[in-house]
């Protein structure tokens, strides 16, 4: 079979809702077996094995596997539109394989109960290695699909030198640095301390391969949010019929994020022993200047919100929201994602906030946070662009316009009671991370009203995230039969879509030179304490045992 | 490109941003470096096949309300498990973990550490003056399939509390801190689980 871009996306993107119906299930399980004194015998019966077992699924599915599945295929669909090139076939058929069987292989590695590391696997408790294997296969993948992409690019800006990058690339472009920025540890640890821990026993340092992670893990945040914001900015004049605000401020903020994604991982490790504060501090001002990008993105997609409003007539100083196209659930879909993250955002704030970091580090705060996040990019952000892409891509209809709105504000509800009710018992120190919080009856009264609260609020997110799940394979389906035509993403309309080559915005090979001297910059100083007091290896654990 | 008209208000919003993350980290400057609030914490090197002949768990007192706490984590333990003290000021923490990472966490206080195998986690922790009763102690890093059952208790009990905070603090307010780094946890809003 020849891959084509049409194939890879609709393979891509198709995997990924399937991942997400499987994740999902699986979050609601762990919210409600969390749930203090709660016995539910014989009817929904979580052991503290298969608890560990979905929660790793969980944590690798939905926030690594599903944003690389479906941002390559959004990629793959609105890249050739808009540059009108063809994409390196060779390497897409490469890349879909090795994504897949990489995605499959751990997969099965993760539900066989071989993998019960949890999606951060911190050294040295060590899963099977056909877990590393096909977490590395899918990376590597998705690499072989930068790629093609950016050869893609490179090829479309020989062809258009006095032309600026269109807003939709410059975002996808971006997207893509900030995955080989986040990446690149990754891969360097996975293949360096992981692998040889798991086949041969090799004998790794805690601290080091923390650092590698981390290094990874927060830029990995950025890479699943930053098609959603290309999304806001690309879709949403669009829909309104209007330009953007501002295209240059749009790159700015851009560009600030390939700057400041990556050189921020020990925010994440506030609470290791090791670390200087000096270096912690450092890596909190970055975290404080890659906040500044998504304040620009709220205003500028806001002032284009305003504009079209008060074009449209509607006055005073709130009259423009009323004269906003909310019957179209792409756009509803796609200012609620816009709405929920700026409340997910000001918590990541808090979280980054070095000293307050303490009260709340590996507390029920941080999944309240990304659930707010991440969450809410991935479910309402991804699901709502596939709708458009229903009628572009897949030539389907939506199967059912009420599965799309009730998806979009059961899951709105939902996370807001379930992430409300996690910061709150967060505060009160109950953790992450546990198949149960009763510690012998000793648990704090505190912690146990928000932890029912959240599961109320995990039945409504699972109902919307069904609702998602429907609207998505039940189009796939049965949309050639039933249900209603939505509005594509009418590429190539208005035209042109792009501007005058601007030489400091548009120069993306001189902001990716900079990111990296800041990253080396910024990593350079935790890497020579650690090695320099000599790393402290230790042996391999296997998961699960006592 | 936004018209002139837009372009005043792009610039008040960047000064505004800008203000909004200089304020932040100006904050943030001020108590970690004026108030010597810090989330930092020593690590010395240990030799895990040999530690228990160079890590001894367990409580010593060596002056009046100052504390060494040694504490040793493994899957599913808190070694030792129930730690009793009596009017503490200055308590220095030495932790570190025989197998995988642990989470250390004194429930209601913002003690919170991670413990590694590999290095001692070594800390110090002011308790605020109203730090009474019993403190669950719980581990908060995923750590395998029990570590939902690993906890201890802390528990401080209090004297004649007018006096003895006096004699105390002089007898702490030496500035010898020998390796331990300066680390003062943030007083935050102490949820007692029982009364001691």
């Amino acid at each position: 079979m020849r891959v084509n871009e049409e194939l890879f996306a609709k393979v891509t993107i198709a995997f990924s809702f399937i991942i997400l119906g499987l994740g999902g299930l699986f979050g609601l399980l762990q919210a409600l077996n969390r749930v203090p004194f709660l016995s539910m015998p014989g009817v929904l019966e979580v052991s503290d094995s298969t608890y560990y077992r979905i929660l790793t699924f969980h944590g690798v599915g939905l926030a690594v596997a599903i944003p690389i599945y479906w941002i390559t295929g959004l990629t793959a669909f609105v890249s050739p539109r808009i540059l009108k090139l063809e994409m390196d076939r060779r390497l897409l058929a490469l890349s879909l394989a090795m994504m897949l069987a990489g995605g499959v292989i751990a997969t099965i590695t993760i539900l066989a109960g071989k993998a019960n590391v949890l999606y951060t696997f911190y050294a040295p408790m060590k899963a099977h290695p056909a877990f590393y294997w096909g977490a590395a296969l899918l990376i590597l993948g998705s690499w072989v699909f930068t790629a093609a992409f950016v050869k893609q690019y490179l090829q479309w800006r020989r062809m258009n030198p006095g032309v600026g990058t269109p807003i939709a690339i410059y975002g996808l472009l971006t997207t893509f640095i900030v995955w080989i920025e986040a990446t690149t540890p990754l891969v360097i640890t996975v293949l360096k301390d992981f692998i040889p821990m798991s086949m041969f026993g090799k004998e790794v340092d805690v601290l080091e391969t923390r650092t590698w992670f981390w290094f990874f893990g927060h830029a990995l945040v950025y890479f699943w949010l930053l098609p959603v914001v290309t999304m806001w900015y690309y879709l949403i004049p669009k829909k309104l019929g209007v330009q953007l605000f501002s295209e240059s401020m749009a790159k700015v903020a851009f560009i600030l994020f390939i700057m400041a994604s990556t050189p921020v991982g020990l925010h994440h490790q506030f609470t290791d022993p090791g670390l200087a504060a000096e270096y912690k501090f450092m890596h909190t001002i970055l975290t404080l200047i890659v906040a500044t990008p998504s304040m620009l993105t709220g205003f500028n997609i806001l002032a284009t919100m305003e504009k079209a409003g008060r074009a449209r007539g509607g006055n005073g100083l709130l009259g423009w929201l009323a004269k906003q196209p909310w019957k179209d659930p792409v756009y509803l879909g796609l200012v609620m994602s816009l709405v929920i993250f700026g409340v997910g955002g000001i918590t990541g704030i808090i979280n980054a906030s070095y000293q307050l970091n303490l009260v709340v580090h590996n507390t029920t705060w941080v999944p309240g946070h990304f659930h707010m996040t991440v969450g809410n990019v991935v479910v309402i952000g991804y699901t709502v662009v596939t709708y458009a892409l229903l009628s572009d891509l897949f030539k389907k209809r939506l199967v059912s316009k009420t599965a799309a709105y009730s998806h979009i504000l059961l899951w709105t509800i939902g996370l807001f009671i379930f992430s409300l009710a996690y910061y709150y018992a967060g505060l009160y120190g109950a953790p992450r991370r546990t198949s149960n919080i009763e510690y012998g009856g000793l648990l704090p009264s505190t912690w146990v009203l928000p932890m029912e609260i959240s599961a109320i609020g995990a039945i409504l997110m699972f109902a919307g995230g069904v609702a998602a799940v429907y609207a998505v394979l039940g189009s796939l389906l049965f949309g050639n039969v039933r249900g209603v035509a939505i509005e594509g993403m009418k590429i190539g309309n208005p035209s042109p879509e792009t501007t005058e080559f601007n030489p400091l915005l548009d120069n993306l090979k001189m902001w990716v030179i900079f990111a990296a001297i800041l990253i080396v910059v910024a990593y350079i100083f935790p890497f020579y304490e650690i090695f320099s007091r000599g790393i402290s290896p230790v042996p391999p654990v296997e998961a699960g045992l006592s | 490109m936004a018209n002139d008209e837009g372009l005043i208000y792009e610039y008040v919003w960047i000064v505004i941003v800008a203000s909004i993350v200089a304020g932040m980290a100006a904050s943030l400057a001020y108590y970690g470096i004026a108030l010597d609030l810090n989330p930092a914490c020593n690590a010395t090197p240990i030799d895990v096949t040999t530690l228990t002949e160079e890590f001894q768990p367990g409580v010593k007192q060596i002056a009046p309300g100052v504390y060494q706490v040694n504490i040793l984590a493994g899957q599913f333990f808190w070694n030792p498990n129930k730690i009793v003290l009596e009017d503490p000021v200055r308590i220095e923490f030495r932790i570190t973990s025989k197998d995988v990472v642990h989470g250390f966490e004194i429930v209601g206080t913002n003690v919170n550490v991670m413990v590694f195998p590999g290095y001692v986690a070594e800390f110090v922790w002011e308790p605020p003056k109203d730090a009474q009763g019993k403190y669950l102690i719980i581990c908060h890093e995923y750590c395998g399939i029990g570590h939902q059952y690993m906890q201890a208790e802390l528990e401080i009990k209090r004297s004649n509390t007018l006096l003895s905070q006096g004699d105390i603090t002089n007898g702490s307010n030496t500035e010898d801190v020998g390796e331990f780094s300066k680390v003062k946890y943030l007083k935050f809003n102490g949820v007692i689980v029982s009364e001691g």
